[in-house]
């Protein structure tokens, strides 16, 4: 496994050498720039050329707790937010950085502000809290009624029982816990050419729509796919997360949809198989190969594919000279891990809205099936699936044994369903979960747990990995799946296949 | 549900009103565990039925008219026996349709190893990756022009055992949702039946009447949710079942929806 990293070679001005984008730092984002990561170098392009940030509402404070969208869509964490990233602006401002926000940077607004056992899950998973009403609003703010009941069961962040901000205050709201998501590469995850129709064919419920033109949206943002347009997520994210008080003007949507649409991110550089943009190599890998991409596209194919490699890294003849040999078997290695990804076929069993939907249960496939969006990795349309990231008995959580100081880190809930539907075909009616997911919007009992699939670009700056955060690095990542599928993976296949998402 | 439907079942035997025939000798009416049976392609889907193994289909996509059923859970097989080869060492049925039983049945849990025996002759794409269509992806068609005067329209939605709408009822609530919408449709009437079906062991396998009315309002919803919300919906269920007689019992579960102009 590579660790560390090859000296950067940043393009044009970057922030300071920390990578730490402050808001209001007023420095212009070049059209090309590269942040360091363990692999290599992650690619941020710019449609837009050098860009100026002062003034753009993207990258200033435009709320009331000095947090700008980059704050948690940062350049050096494709966009995203590493926890590498995280715990470097602790230690740089003893906590005081608008990160750790009272309002979600911390376990719950009630703890004690510079603790970080009060800021834990951000610190050490990545996560932000989101609230949600409870029971959940229909698009029109109306109540619907859910089809099961919630109850705590463990609440290590004291939220969930909080008289003011839990389940049994006078808004009742439930917190759960999610990794922020790229901001970049922003026209596939919004892509609504393929698969987008007016009734899911996940469940045959009503898709959202864009509330302003009636357009059908692809129901791909957020791990709850509660927002339909980068427009009413830019406010909804002003008014929670920046505590703005009220929406962003047009003109600053504007700013910030635009500016969205203009950033793709991707693995430029590798420590292992060098530069992933050259003429000649496969075709899927760097940032422009995601601005010149096309979007909608199922690439679960052998005509399309997800991530179209080529044979430029299959079969390479060896030179005689070591180090040019050994970026052939890194090539090589990273080609396999593509099959991996693409051909090596498992059994896919219990997932909610893959084995549900008419593919039976369990279906033989393999990674690409769920993940076939082409370039992304996404799924095309509707992509809310329970992998068991947050549903019991896959999630992940620290044991509990005698011989053990640690203690659960995430939220548990347990799930009642009502008698007056079917039961969860695959959980029955008592389903335990960290986080329900998509149910917490429709408030139906097939949804819980769902969780809208994240692309995989610029992976290797986004650690740590799954929605909650609990996949540490990239083979931890594999090894959550190898468990939960029964993969029976090979050393040989994990390791390709490490080696494959790191350059993506 | 499931629950309510096997009370019904055995109290209508209790009370001598199951129904005596049973189905043609060529249906095979039943419900048992799944089986699934790897090849070296896609996996095919078989069922055990007094000592016979009976073949239900393959694995394909979201394209196919088989829809695989679930392992955990036992299923009713609706089925003609047919005289095609063996497959995956399964007696044939053609036409066949079938329905996961909603308990939980953890017996239903046997995957069987490839074997070199037994292959999938028809397999229209892989175990992963499509050759680039869905396995059974239609032709595009033309748009329909409209013009007045507007027909009414009527479209079928056929149900699992027990079941509400499915993932797969989305393409025709599509065309509802379409025809409505391009003629101006005035309303929407939808007329929903519970079902029962002549098992081969003569016993009559019957859904919770409630359930009728559950579909007819449930399709209700979902088309205003998804834009009809200004159309009058006029919602009934039938009363009682349609007698069974072991064909083609499964088109007893249903809606029925009208686009009135």
């Amino acid at each position: 496994m590579l660790v560390g990293c090859t000296a950067s070679s940043v393009l044009g001005q970057t922030p300071a050498a920390d990578h730490w984008w402050a808001p209001a730092s007023g420095l212009p984002l070049p059209a090309e720039a590269r942040y360091p990561n363990a692999y290599g170098e992650l690619g941020i392009l710019n449609t837009a050329g050098d860009y100026p940030t002062e003034g753009h509402a993207f990258f200033e404070p435009i709320g009331s707790n000095g947090r700008a969208c980059v704050t948690c869509h940062q350049p050096a964490s494709a966009m995203g937010l590493s926890t590498e990233l995280i715990q470097q602006r602790w230690r740089e401002t003893n906590g005081n950085d608008p990160l750790f926000a009272a309002i979600d940077g911390r376990n719950c607004p009630h703890l004690p502000a510079n603790d970080p056992e009060a800021h834990s899950l951000l610190l050490e998973r990545g996560l932000i809290r989101i609230f949600l009403p409870w029971p959940p609003r229909g698009p029109g703010g109306n109540a619907i009624e859910p089809e099961f009941t919630i109850e705590v069961v463990r609440d290590p962040t004291g939220c969930n029982t909080h008289a003011e901000y839990g389940l049994e205050s006078d808004e009742p709201t439930i917190s759960v816990y999610r990794r922020p998501r790229m901001a970049a590469n922003l026209k596939y995850v919004t892509a609504a050419d393929f698969g987008v129709t007016p009734f899911s064919i996940k469940d045959a419920r009503a898709a959202s729509r864009d509330p302003e033109t009636g357009r059908l949206v692809n129901m791909n943002m957020l791990a709850d796919a509660r927002e339909p347009t980068l427009r009413t997520q830019a406010i909804s994210a002003a008014l929670t997360h920046l505590e703005t008080g009220r929406a962003p003007s047009d003109a600053q949507l504007a700013q910030i949809i635009d500016f969205e649409l203009q950033i793709y991110a991707a693995q430029a550089q590798h420590v292992g198989a060098g530069n992933l943009e050259e003429p000649g190599g496969p075709p899927a890998l760097g940032p422009h190969a995601m601005l010149e991409g096309e979007t909608g596209v199922l690439g679960n194919n052998t005509t399309r594919y997800v991530f179209p490699m080529g044979d430029a890294w299959t079969s390479l003849e060896r030179t005689g000279d070591a180090e040019a040999d050994a970026r052939r078997d890194f090539r090589e290695s990273v080609q396999r891990g593509h099959d991996v990804f693409f051909f090596r076929t498992f059994w896919i069993s219990d997932s909610m809205h893959i084995n549900n939907i008419g593919l039976g249960n369990p279906i033989k496939r393999t990674c690409s099936t769920c993940h076939g969006m082409h370039m992304t990795g996404m799924d095309t349309a509707n992509g809310f699936v329970d992998v068991g990231s947050t549903n019991l008995p896959w999630a992940t959580e620290n044991e509990q044994n005698p011989w053990t100081d640690k203690k659960p880190e995430m939220p548990l809930f347990r799930l009642t369903c009502d008698n007056a539907h079917a039961p969860h075909p695959f959980f029955g009616r008592v389903i335990y979960s960290q986080d329900p997911g998509r149910a917490l919007i429709t408030g139906r009992c097939n949804d819980i747990g769902s969780i809208v699939m994240q692309q995989f670009r610029g992976i290797a700056s986004r650690a740590p990995y799954l929605t909650n955060g609990s996949a540490k690095n990239l083979r931890e990542l594999i090894d959550f799946y190898d468990r939960r599928y029964n993969i029976r993976y090979s050393e040989q296949e994990k390791l390709d296949l490490e080696n494959f998402l790191s350059t993506l | 549900m499931k629950g309510a439907s096997t009370l019904l079942m055995v109290a209508a035997l209790a009370a001598g009103i199951a129904n005596a025939d049973v189905p043609p000798e060529s249906q095979r009416n039943f419900v048992s565990c799944p089986i699934v049976r790897d090849t070296a392609t896609v996996p095919c889907w078989l069922s055990e039925y007094e000592g016979e193994l009976y073949y239900l289909g393959i694995q394909t996509d979201v394209s196919a008219d088989f829809d695989p059923p679930f392992l955990g859970h036992r299923v009713l097989v609706e089925g003609t026996v047919s005289d095609q080869p063996r497959i995956c060492g399964g007696v044939v049925l053609d036409p066949v349709v079938i329905a996961p039983i909603l308990d939980f049945d953890a017996s239903c849990n046997t995957i069987l190893p490839a074997e070199d025996r037994y292959t999938v002759p028809f397999a229209p794409r892989p175990p992963g990756p499509s050759g680039g269509r869905l396995a059974f992806q239609r032709d595009p068609v033309p748009e329909e022009v409209l013009e007045p005067p507007y027909e009414p329209r009527e479209y079928l939605i056929h149900y699992d055992f027990d079941m509400l709408i499915m993932g797969r009822h989305a393409p025709i609530l599509g065309d509802i949702l379409d025809y409505a919408t391009k003629i101006g449709a005035r309303g929407i009437e939808i007329i929903g039946s519970s079902g029962a079906t002549l098992l081969s062991d003569g016993s009559v396998m019957a859904e919770d009447t409630s359930i009728a009315l559950k579909r007819a309002n449930e399709i209700a919803e979902i088309l205003k949710s998804g834009g009809l919300g200004d159309l009058g919906f006029a919602v009934a269920a039938t009363a009682g079942q349609e007698e069974s007689d072991g064909i083609e019992d499964w088109k007893s579960r249903r809606a029925v929806i009208r686009v009135v102009p």
